[in-house]
């Protein structure tokens, strides 16, 4: 099945080979012609004007925020929040939880592998608050080195990956969640790039709160989703002030809305959360099963590849086990920047940095890495031309 | 392939000024966290001038040819000329197209040099 041929970009750049998934995805077809839809038929502002085309455009809005709820398994659709992205919604939660819930030195544990964006709102909440924050250490395969008792009586809140945009790696949560909740902390996970690859039951995980951005599960920048229980979202105070937000306002006061609008300040991405709609609809009726298959097919297939080059070095789990289709390597003698211009140059774009990941670089003693990252669109062909120009970056500087 | 042009990759490969271990009296070092690339530059001075030059680090090959090549164009100019220097005549000296992506490692030996005379005057 040729899944490029719904992504238009890969008609307007035939060359293209886009390994760099993990940073953004590409856009479907369904996706640009639903945006251009909304801005054509329905383009109004929603929840305000007593006329119809904002209703539509208000039940278009809300239609969304129906299907991410199903997407993830929640009965509650206000416990729905769109922000921004998932980095928006982690500081939202920090910000709104955390200085209303948490107290000085109260503790906040994170892991090695976090995503910047999942660790700077919580040193920013240690300015303000004076909580610790600990790490969970990371082993070779990128699970999460962890046992019960690394949770104490201090500890308030952890904040955890689903999957390594690094590594690849998806830890196991379950246990984590258990014993946090055992000891009466609430839990976050950062499904950024978790939920593009695999179903997501927020009840099944028993998760207080979950993130995600839309743009890289094929919908549109600018979207992201944060979800919180209920009787969470309900006991926190608003992140940000202003119209949408709030049901009356006096000189000296004002009572906020009730969830999901209260944290909803403003006129939102309208457009991008209706298109949002159209990328979810899209992942579903090629449906995870097929996805998932054919991404573990690519990456067992790029991983053998890739070992099989003596000059290079995996970083993270080297099967498929408890992974996904994100694979960070290094090459010896080569700087990953060098590696990645190399690629450029034959049209493959793959990443090269710290993937806004410091910490784990720092401890494992790497100054940044290469990193390829797939989705089901992608092709053996793709993975062919990529490890070829690698030899042949490796030939370059030999 | 042919990523970059022949001088970047032969002062990439074989550079003059790389760990001279210098008695070096100036000394500082810039990172680019976001590549992962150090340079660390160290200076002997006469007065004004630079009388020689040396750079430790590591990084891609347009960060590391650019520093060594720096040492070809600081060495005997005053400080006076080397805070002059501006990113055109680093990319003149690379002789290469810099492209908007790379800027940063190219002029990043640029930025510890000239940082290093200004902390020295601080002093
Ligand atoms: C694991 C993880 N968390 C969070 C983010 C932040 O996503 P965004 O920039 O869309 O907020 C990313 C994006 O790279 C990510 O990979």
């Amino acid at each position: 099945m040729d899944f490029k041929k719904d992504f238009p970009i890969f008609q307007h750049r035939p060359q293209l080979i886009y390994l760099d998934n993990a940073a953004t995805s590409q856009k479907p077809l369904v996706v640009l012609d639903a945006e251009k839809d909304y801005y054509e038929r329905l383009n109004s502002n929603i929840h305000r004007s007593a006329h119809f085309l904002a209703e539509e455009a208000t039940i278009a809005y809300e239609e969304t925020r129906q299907t991410v709820a199903d997407f993830i398994g929640t009965e509650k659709k206000h416990e729905i929040v769109f922000t921004r992205n998932a980095t928006e919604g982690i500081n939202l939660v920090a910000r709104s939880y955390g200085d209303a819930c948490l107290q000085e030195s109260d503790e906040v544990l994170l892991s090695k592998m976090e995503h910047h964006s999942n660790i700077v709102p919580w040193l920013q909440l240690k300015e303000r608050k004076g909580v610790n924050v600990r790490y969970l250490d990371i082993d070779e395969n990128g699970q999460f080195v962890f046992d019960s008792s690394q949770i104490t009586s201090k500890t308030k809140f952890v904040s955890l990956t689903g999957m390594s945009n690094i590594l690849g790696s998806i830890p196991d949560l379950k246990p984590i969640i258990a014993a946090a909740h055992a000891k009466g902390a609430k839990i976050l996970i950062d499904a950024c790039q978790l939920a593009v690859h695999s179903p997501i039951n927020v009840q099944e995980l028993d998760a207080d709160f979950l993130v995600f951005s839309a743009h890289k599960m094929y919908g549109p920048t600018g979207v992201g989703v944060l979800y919180g229980k209920e009787e969470l979202l309900k006991k926190m105070p608003p992140f940000l002030g202003g119209g949408e937000m709030i049901q009356e306002v006096f000189e000296d006061r004002f009572t906020p809305n009730d969830i999901p609008q209260k944290f909803e300040a403003g006129t939102p991405n309208i457009s991008g959360v209706v298109t949002f709609k159209a990328a979810i609809d899209y992942i579903g009726k090629i449906g995870f099963d097929k996805i998932r298959s054919i991404e573990q097919e690519l990456t067992e297939y790029t991983l053998n590849k890739l070992s099989a080059l003596p000059y290079l070095k995996l970083i993270g789990p080297k099967t498929t086990d408890n992974r996904s289709s994100v694979i960070s390597f290094a090459m010896e003698g080569i700087h990953p920047h060098d590696i990645a211009e190399g690629l450029s140059q034959k049209n493959i774009c793959i990443r090269a940095g710290h993937h806004c990941g410091q910490i784990l670089m720092d401890t494992w003693g790497l100054p940044a890495t290469a990193r390829i990252s797939l989705a089901f669109y992608n092709t053996k062909d793709d993975i062919e031309q990529a490890v070829h120009a690698l030899e042949e970056v490796y030939k370059y500087f030999h | 392939m042919d990523i970059y042009a022949q001088n970047i990759l032969d002062r990439y490969k074989k550079p003059f000024y790389k760990d001279k271990k210098l008695d070096a009296s100036i000394r500082h070092k810039e990172a680019n966290h976001s590549c992962g690339d150090v340079v660390e530059v160290d200076l002997q001075m006469q007065g004004d001038k630079v009388t020689a030059y040396s750079f430790s680090g590591n990084g891609c090959a347009i960060s590391m040819a650019s520093a060594d090549m720096l040492g070809d164009l600081a060495t005997g100019l005053t400080k006076k000329e080397i805070l002059k220097l501006t990113k055109e005549e680093i990319y003149k000296m690379l002789g290469i197209e810099i492209s908007v992506r790379r800027s940063k490692c190219a002029l990043l030996s640029l930025l510890a040099l000239q940082n290093a005379l200004i902390d020295e005057s601080r002093h």
